[in-house]
């Protein structure tokens, strides 16, 4: 297929000079891969000299290939008319489109001094005492061409923006390029040109004896021929395709957004997966390298990883919280304490959730630590705050028996102040404050002191400890989880009837949404943009005015800032349980001390005494206290070994909804738990909600930024080349030809496309 | 479950010791025709196959002379003649008592066009052929002219304007020859493909496979994309995939779900479609009927469009 | 033996028949056909046989047919078919495919003039057409040699020296149509004159591929390799007449065939049925006392230079008489032989039957009465109905 025309026909010559220095004929030789627009080069090529008032014939040199392969294409310039139709074996200029066609085949028969321009990402540098017989351009085209859309991201088209360095290197103005390639349609392409043309770097002939003499193409000897007829033998091929490619796959993680939204830093896509693949046991053995209280987080967790997960606008998130309640319910599985190079002694002052991450973190990694604890038992708002109906007393005690399995010293019944904090800092290598929120917000009005109002927090605390029977209407006020609990709660003790007044819309109340469904499904009716502003009563409480509440402008928060009104109205109500959230309260902190970045101050004296969870954060739920607890838990580690600095993040990147690819799944909507009938549960203190029946839904996760080996890639690899291999898949790139569909078909962004660079 | 459905597909125990098409073929990057072969060769397992391919990309991919690109014997014919040469072939392992599958692969010039004639009469003899045309609705070969698989709106290297006609129904031509078995298959949909590759090898008598066949040279997408064209083509209605029963019964394999959407994004993303700025809207009336036919057929109610 | 009733057409079916029921031990028989006057009746005649381990696919057209006996001929059956004219022109993509791809296939040619405007009768132009593709080409003149051609075709076709495809031509009607006693031959004799085909390269269980893309110094050399086979299947020919002689009894016709043309000073060269005519005309112009004799080219390709050359030696005048015309040059046949004269010896074109034209003794009288006096020869003459 040798197809040859006389290029250049674009009407008027050019007026422009000859530049200095070529001799006539002069042969120019493009090398390039199909695709990259070889034979449109040196047709290009012919179209300017021809625009010199040169004669000029340009021919391509096809092979059998398609895309990828090696194309030759020829130009030939001269004054007078060209009667030859050979192929350029000697050529002046030689231009080399894609770096990796480098070889003795393309310096072939080059005439001494010749100009070569390579197309390649690596400087001029590189080529020290190579190519020392040519006067040497290079530039990275590739990387320009892309840059300016030419191509596609796999066959990136380069002609045009070579030609650029090529006018440099020829001495004349980018300029003339304008017309041969407005007669070839390409103007578009000129911007690239111009940025070669600037880009590009040369080198003058350093010895013009050259490296190694050259060979002629001629001299070659032909392989000897079979006969037809003498053919049934099976003859493998033999090219290496991948050399075609400019890009590569590889298989890289991202991280999914669950396990980015976990407060905890649980790897939640990594404890779902291993459910499904391998069950319970070994997905509780990821989830305990984070997170000491699954049994607990997977009943009253807010999961922040639903929120993000990138199901929920497909068919509903993943059911993480219930995945992690089924594996905490179905393992025994203990951590195992590592040894401490050097062991710590280390002080955790409240036995809640921040201190009960931070004692196991340090405990797991083979430290001593004592908790001291207020309380008569370990668990802090888990143990009094939370009612058994959603956090039975076992679900915690599991968690906490794993807990205290490690080497914990702890002291319930002690209740420390500021100089027994100080004293720690003696007795201990380090100390690490977790007390929790402080007391519970009141409200200033009148009728507030009346019997029946009561803390929220406080009749939890009296439920879980015995029976406590109400009657009549019950009023709750607030919009968190407390809010709910108390309400539901209120209802198990014997109320008629319960309303919950929030001073802000549904959507803006904190509280999980299930927890809001559940309770309105038991009876708990919500009293929404109402806030008390009296009670009234005879000794009891016996009625509340409410007043209506508009939303004003939005707050820092984002959430809209409520105003109250002058209308109110009237509800009677036999009890008010006030859930309005706590304050933070640091009467322990010595008073010339002072708390900056999670750690104690003594003027510029940084102490070993450290705060975590709510006391520190103030972000209000267990998972946030569990996270922050072991985040100070290692950076006290850290600090004690003099290490400086915060934990390397590691972050590769989000996925994005857009990352997934959703044809590849089926519609199939979550699994739901199983709940007790609210006729029943409303009634009772047993746990509501039965949770998942089985483990199934953990196949619903997308498993969002790391392979599952679900095979895809290599199912869908048009040329072969993926084969699994050990726990993952090989490439092989001698063949890849980069065309990237493994990593467009990859479901879960498991794998990324990079530019070849060598 | 929630896997795409690829277990125990690809990589397996019945796994050829040899690929159909081995790597070191000089097709282009993200060939639809590649991704078949692939399919193919899981669905073949360890079946004794002899491909026949007239001119096309498959028959310069072959590989020079003496190389073999594919994994079993093959044999390259003239454009026209895929079908004759494939009942050659057929009638010599059938006189000799051999299970091999005579596997004619040929594209859709040699399909459409061209090689329509000894097509039709290999169809109309019933010879034990499976015939699978990779349709990627051009002469691929010669860089992309127009065919009569070219869809309306396209561009080809000899058709400035876009085409202007629908591309023939070559599914329906061969179903009205009453043939045992001819489906589509979407190469996107891996499972669907597979298995009707299989259904295809082992049936006797002439088999039909038509594949929408990805080609990012003469489509002007990009290579990775290719499979997800396929999709969008499915989903938006534009390629219907579906078996015939002996030219009578018609069962529809996925349900596309007409979204416009899916077409018009379809369309911007194959440069091929730009210069007539065909849409969504320009090609509904006519997929409308067309689906409306094949509800008839398959005996299926007809399913209202979802509104968008 | 038996001798039947037979046309040319039906002796070459016959022929066929034989040949692919000698190959049951082997991978078989499989012919692909397709109708076209004057051919229809071979195709029609082999259709009605039974074949053990053999199929006749009834194609759509000629260009099939060959497609057919290409994908048989390549899974290793002995392959068959047969055609005329437009028929042959529309197959001959496929002859040549078959003749790149050195399959042995059998084509029995029932020669008719290209159209159109259509004419259903004899002229060579149709087979010479397809003359330098790589086939072998045989010209016959009555129907025993188109019979025996064709189980010759077959042996020398599959020979592991030769493996190309052979056409064996008949004039239509003429002599496709004509009905003589045919010796048709013993099955249990075909079978001792044709071993089981054996194609080399024929596609097995190894993946190898038949007819990938050559770069050009392949197709150089296979070229050079093809054309090494034909200039020797002359030598390999002989080899075939021994083998049918003493197998069958009777020897078949040479490559040339001459007549009277040892002690002839003037000598007649044709092909195919014209070749009769011309011997009868011979003996007739022997009996006027002319030194005139005649030469039958029976194998065309390869041109059999040394036998023409020997007959050619000595000879005065030689008259070439074609049935076909290269147009712009003359007779093909003449074309291709006047170099092989001696200098000095006048070889002077005739261009005769071509359309169908019936060509009696009375035309080649003619031709000698226009030879005789010339000193030097001219440009190609017509020889126009008497």
């Amino acid at each position: 297929m040798n197809h040859q025309s006389h290029a250049g026909n674009t009407g008027q010559a050019h007026t422009n000079v000859l530049p200095v220095g070529l001799s006539f004929p002069l042969e120019v030789r493009v090398h390039g891969r199909g695709g990259q627009g070889g034979v449109t080069c040196a047709k290009l090529i012919a179209t300017l000299y021809s625009q010199m008032g040169l004669q000029v014939q340009t021919f391509g040199d096809y092979g059998s290939e398609r895309s990828g392969a090696p194309v030759q294409a020829y130009t030939r310039v001269d004054r007078v008319a060209i009667a030859n139709r050979n192929k350029v074996y000697r050529a002046d200029h030689l231009i080399v489109l894609d770096r990796s066609l480098m070889g003795p085949q393309v310096l072939s028969g080059a005439a001494p001094g010749a100009l070569l321009l390579l197309n390649t990402g690596a400087g001029l540098d590189s080529y020290a005492g190579r190519y020392t017989n040519c006067r040497l351009g290079t530039v990275d085209a590739t990387a320009i061409a892309r840059e300016h859309g030419i191509g596609s991201n796999a066959v990136v088209i380069v002609n045009t923006t070579i030609l650029g360095a090529y006018a440099r290197l020829l001495g004349v103005p980018l300029a003339v390029l304008e017309t041969a390639y407005a007669s070839l349609g390409l103007s578009d392409d000129l911007a690239a040109a111009q940025h070669a043309y600037d880009a590009v770097q040369v080198r003058d002939v350093i010895r013009p004896a050259g490296d190694a003499p050259t060979t002629s193409v001629l001299s070659a000897e032909m392989p000897a021929v079979g006969p037809l007829t003498g053919h049934n033998v099976d003859c493998p091929p033999t090219l290496m395709t991948g050399a075609w490619s400019s890009q590569t796959p590889s298989y890289q993680d991202h991280d999914a957004p669950c396990n980015l939204a976990c407060p905890a830093g649980n790897d939640v896509v990594g404890f779902v997966q291993a459910l499904g693949r391998d069950g319970a046991e070994a997905a509780l053995a990821i989830l305990l390298r984070t997170q000491p209280l699954p049994s607990v987080c997977g009943r009253v967790c807010p999961a922040p990883c639903m929120q993000s997960c990138n199901r929920k606008s497909f068919d509903g998130a993943v059911n993480i919280r219930s995945l992690e309640r089924w594996i905490a319910d179905h393992s025994d599985l203990r951590p195992v304490q590592q040894a401490a190079e050097r062991r710590r002694r280390i002080a955790v002052v409240g036995g809640g959730p921040a201190g009960l991450s931070a004692a196991y973190q340090l405990a797991l990694h083979g430290h001593g630590v004592a908790i001291y604890e207020a309380g008569p038992a370990l668990g802090g708002v888990l143990r009094s705050g939370i009612p058994a109906f959603r956090l039975p007393r076992e679900a915690l005690q599991r968690d906490l028996d794993r807990i205290l399995a490690l080497d914990i010293d702890v002291h319930c019944n002690s209740r420390l102040g500021s100089d027994d904090l100080r004293r720690l800092g003696d007795d201990y290598d380090a100390t690490i404050v977790c007390i929790g929120f402080g007391p519970a917000f009141g409200l200033s009005i009148p009728g507030a002191e009346l019997d029946g109002v009561e803390q929220g927090l406080a009749f939890l605390e009296r439920v879980k400890c015995g029976p406590v029977s109400l009657q009549g209407q019950v009023l709750v006020v607030g919009g968190g989880n407390t809010a709910i609990d108390c309400a539901r709660s209120a209802l198990r003790c014997g109320a008629t009837a319960v309303k919950l007044v929030y001073r802000r819309g549904r959507e803006d109340m904190p509280a999980i949404d299930e927890e809001i469904e559940d309770a309105e499904s038991e009876g708990v009716r919500l009293a929404l943009y109402r806030q008390p502003v009296a009670f009234a009563g005879n000794g009891n409480v016996s009625s509340a005015l409410l007043a209506e509440v508009e939303a004003g402008a939005p707050d820092a928060s984002g959430r809209r800032r409520p105003v109250v009104t002058q209308r109110a109205s009237s509800v009677t109500c036999d009890k008010v349980l006030l859930a309005l959230g706590q304050g933070q309260d640091m009467d322990l902190l010595p008073s010339d001390w002072e708390i900056r970045k999670d750690r104690a101050w003594r003027g510029d004296q940084a102490e070993q005494t450290w705060f975590a969870g709510d006391c520190a954060s103030g972000d209000g739920t267990v998972t946030h206290a569990i996270g922050n607890g072991r985040r100070v838990a290692l950076a006290v580690l850290r600090s004690l070994n003099g290490e400086a600095g915060e934990l390397p993040s590691g972050a590769t990147g989000t996925v994005a909804p857009a990352q997934i690819r959703f044809s590849h799944f089926e519609v199939t909507p979550p699994h739901r738990d199983k709940q007790i009938s609210p006729s029943a549960r409303r009634v009772s203190f047993e746990e509501s909600n039965l949770g998942l029946s089985g483990p199934e839904e953990a196949g619903r996760c997308f498993s969002c930024g790391h392979c599952t080996q679900c095979d895809t890639c290599l199912l869908y690899c048009p040329d072969g080349v993926i084969r699994r291999s050990g726990d993952g898949y090989r490439i092989d790139v001698n063949y890849c030809k980069g065309c990237g569909m493994c990593v467009a078909e990859c479901p879960r962004s498991a794998m990324e496309m990079h530019e070849k660079t060598t | 479950m929630n896997e795409p459905m690829l277990g125990g597909m690809a990589q397996t125990a019945l796994d050829r010791a040899l690929p159909l098409l081995r790597p070191g073929n000089t097709n282009c990057g993200g060939c639809g025709m590649s991704s078949l072969l692939q399919m193919l060769g899981h669905a073949a397992a360890d079946r004794t196959l002899q491909f026949v391919m007239p001119a096309s990309c498959a028959a310069v991919c072959g590989g020079v002379f003496p190389l073999s690109t594919f994994g079993v014997p093959t044999l390259m014919t003239t454009f026209a003649s895929g079908a004759a040469a494939a009942s050659g072939a057929a009638a010599v392992a059938q006189l000799n008592g051999e299970d091999t599958r005579v596997v004619c692969l040929a594209g859709d010039g040699g399909t459409y066009d061209i090689g329509i004639a000894s097509l039709s009469a290999a169809a109309e003899r019933n010879e034990d052929i499976l015939y699978i045309c990779y349709d990627n609705e051009i002469y691929g070969n010669t860089g992309g002219q127009r065919s009569s698989a070219t869809p309306a709106g396209a561009i080809a290297t000899n058709l400035r304007q876009g085409k202007q006609q629908p591309k023939k129904d070559i599914l329906a031509i061969i179903a009205a020859h009453r043939v045992p078995y001819a489906a589509s298959i979407s190469l996107a949909h891996a499972d669907d493909a597979v298995r009707k590759m299989r259904v295809a090898l082992d049936l006797r008598g002439f088999r039909f496979l038509l594949a929408l066949s990805p080609c990012p040279t003469g489509w002007k997408s990009e290579p990775a994309l290719g499979m997800e064209l396929v999709r969008l083509a499915v989903r938006s209605g534009l390629f219907p995939v579906l078996e015939i029963f002996d030219g009578r019964r018609h069962v529809i394999n996925i349900e596309p779900d007409f979204s416009d959407e899916a077409l018009d994004m379809y369309l911007s993303l194959q440069r091929r479609f730009q210069r007539s700025g065909i849409t969504a809207a320009d090609l509904r009336p006519d997929l409308d009927q067309l689906w409306q036919n094949l509800r008839a057929l398959s005996g299926r109610i007809v399913p209202a469009r979802r509104s968008s | 033996m038996s001798a039947q009733l037979l046309s040319a057409n039906h002796g070459a079916a016959m022929a066929a028949t034989l040949a692919g029921r000698a190959n049951r031990e082997g991978r078989g028989f499989c012919g692909g056909v397709y109708p076209i006057t004057p051919s229809t009746e071979c195709m029609e005649f082999l259709c009605l046989q039974e074949i053990e381990k053999g199929r006749v696919v009834r194609t759509e057209s000629e260009h099939s047919a060959m497609g057919v006996c290409i994908g048989a001929s390549a899974s290793g059956a002995r392959a068959f078919t047969a055609t005329s004219s437009n028929g042959l022109a529309y197959m001959a993509e496929n002859c040549m495919a078959a003749a790149n791809l050195r399959l042995p296939v059998v084509l029995a040619v029932a020669n008719r003039t290209l159209g159109p405007p259509w004419n259903l009768w004899a002229d060579h132009g149709d087979a010479l057409m397809l003359r330098d593709l790589g086939l072998l080409q045989f010209f016959c003149a009555d129907n025993q040699e188109v019979f025996d051609t064709v189980l010759c075709a077959f042996r020398l076709a599959e020979d592991p020296e030769v493996m190309m495809p052979a056409m064996v031509c008949m004039d239509g009607f003429i002599l496709s149509h004509s009905v003589t006693m045919t010796e048709i031959s013993d099955q249990e004799q075909v079978d001792r004159f044709l071993p089981l085909t054996t194609i080399p390269h024929q596609l097995g269980h190894t993946p190898h591929t038949l007819g990938q893309i050559e770069v050009p110094h392949q197709t150089e050399m296979h070229r050079q390799q093809h054309h090494a086979a034909m200039l020797g299947v002359p030598r390999v020919y002989e080899g075939v007449q021994d083998s049918f002689e003493a197998i069958f009894g009777r020897r078949p016709a040479d490559a040339v065939q001459a007549y009277r043309a040892d002690d002839a000073e003037t000598l007649i060269v044709s092909m195919g049925t014209i070749g009769a005519t011309v011997e009868r005309a011979v003996t007739m112009l022997r009996a006027q006392g002319h030194r005139v004799g005649a030469l039958r080219v029976r194998m065309f390709r390869p041109l059999p230079v040394a036998a023409i050359r020997k007959s050619f030696a000595g000879k005065k005048r030689i008259a070439v008489i074609d049935r076909n015309i290269s147009l712009g040059l003359g007779g093909i046949l003449w074309g291709e032989v006047r170099a092989l004269a001696e200098p000095g010896t006048v070889v002077q074109n005739y261009l005769a039957g071509i359309g169908g034209g019936d060509v009696r003794p009375e035309h080649i009288v003619s031709v000698l009465a226009d030879l005789l006096p010339r000193q030097v020869a001219g440009l190609p003459e017509m020889v126009e109905a008497v």
